[in-house]
């Protein structure tokens, strides 16, 4: 009896921030409880993981399903008859790096203790049928948009963890999406930007045609 | 709202008047297009099995990455074979773009229903153990592809058939002995000490 009092001293000792080494100290205590996992304190969640968890998995799902999209474009611009090897590179680029941002999203969860939900997929992203077979300057509008979306997605997430939404107030995030997606983004939205105005120019005019095919060859280098 | 769409359809007009934004379709002689539709249908159709395969790979790898699961070298591990999976995908799809194929009917070669059904492994062993049942079921359907692009009754088409079993085939039967091993190794491993076992194996994997 006297145990369980100074055992129970101890806990109120070790208060509310303690709560693994309290885990820990019950479990140690216990020889009965033999299976694994038993330590549910002992997490790595901290901050509002736990609220953004479900947004997180939406942006990569997006992230890996709008990769494919950008395969796609990558696709039509290699077959023999659009042959534009240079508007293929470009979209396969931006297929491995949102790939790869996806993955990162992925592994960027774990590392906050939260888990990845493969089912979890923005509504719109399951609706939408868009024909991806597009002309050049088309694919560059599509392909700039597709990446000013995840921009935005990526900035309402921010907002949410900088605290502008109640019980979301986790700046580790903001800052992992400041620095390992936004800047990243940011240069590829300003290039594509850049593309349309110059392709727009070129295509206005009785040369389009040679345009496209000196464009295209830039688009190789 | 009528006007409002002249309007609009006026001022869309205005923007594009002089952009020449799409070109006439080339005439090129189609002969040298030979790949018969079933064996190309069967291709298109495994390009999603590939990324399938990958998207399993990487459940595998986030589940591995998990703070309560903690095993980096699985997570590393399976993280790669969804590289290689979608990696596979884009070959075949290389290959199709070669033999003139994907010209039309590309915006859906990849639906978005890409969840993987298992998201939970009770260990290392079991995650390898479905990795190797998951690589089998993908050699038997290459496999399958390669006995529809060999016996289409107008066209065998021995490039593929050649390229499927040289490549892809190759990769499949060295993946799976490579997953083998690791499995055999992991079980004698654990056989005596389990918890230890599984710990050294991962930090062996990373
Ligand atoms: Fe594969």
């Amino acid at each position: 009896m006297k145990a369980i009092v100074i055992f129970f001293a101890l806990v109120a000792v070790v208060s509310c921030s303690d709560e693994c080494y309290r885990d820990v100290v019950a479990t140690c205590s216990n020889t009965l409880s033999k299976q694994q996992g038993v330590l549910t304190q002992c997490d790595a969640k901290y901050g509002a993981i736990e609220n953004l968890e479900g947004d997180l998995q939406r942006f990569a799902n997006s992230l890996l399903y709008r990769s494919f999209d950008f395969l796609l474009m990558a696709t039509h611009y290699g077959n023999y008859i659009k042959n534009r090897a240079g508007f293929e590179k470009l979209f396969r680029g931006l297929s491995d790096d949102l790939w790869d941002d996806g993955i990162n999203t992925i592994k960027y969860m774990t590392k906050r203790g939260a888990r990845m939900n493969f089912n979890n997929i923005a509504s719109e992203l399951e609706q939408e049928k868009p024909s991806l077979e597009l002309f050049e300057l088309q694919a560059i509008g599509r392909a700039l948009d597709i990446e000013k979306k995840l921009a935005k997605d990526a900035f309402d997430l921010h907002k949410a963890a900088s605290g502008h939404k109640n019980d979301h107030h986790d700046p580790e995030v903001a800052h992992h999406l400041e620095e390992k997606f936004m800047e990243k983004h940011r240069d590829a939205i300003r290039t594509l930007a850049g593309h349309a105005k110059d392709l727009s120019s070129l295509l206005d005019g009785p040369d389009a045609s040679l345009g496209l095919y000196l464009f295209d060859d830039y688009l190789q280098k | 709202m009528k006007a409002f769409v002249v309007i609009f359809t006026l001022s869309f007009a205005c923007v594009f008047a002089n952009l020449q934004c799409e070109h006439k379709k080339p005439n090129i002689p189609t002969d040298w297009i030979d790949m018969g539709n079933p064996c190309v249908v069967k291709v298109r159709n495994h390009v999603m099995e590939e990324l399938k395969a990958s998207m399993q790979y990487m459940a595998m790898a986030a589940h591995f990455s998990r703070d309560d699961v903690n095993r980096p070298g699985f997570a590393e591990l399976f993280f790669k074979a969804a590289r290689e999976e979608r990696d596979h995908a884009i070959k075949l799809i290389h290959y199709l773009l070669m033999r003139g194929e994907l010209t039309s009917d590309v915006s859906n070669m990849i639906t978005k229903n890409l969840a993987p059904n298992v998201t939970n492994w009770a260990s290392g062993a079991t995650a390898l153990r479905d990795a190797l049942v998951l690589e089998s079921s993908v050699t038997k359907k290459i496999r399958g592809l390669i006995i529809v692009c060999e016996s289409d009754p107008s066209f065998n088409d021995y490039h593929l058939v050649d390229y499927l079993t040289g490549d892809f085939l190759t990769e499949q039967y060295e993946g799976q002995r490579d997953l083998a091993g690791k499995l055999s190794n992991l079980e004698k491993l654990m056989d005596k000490h389990g918890a230890l076992g599984e710990f050294l194996f991962d930090k062996k994997l990373a």
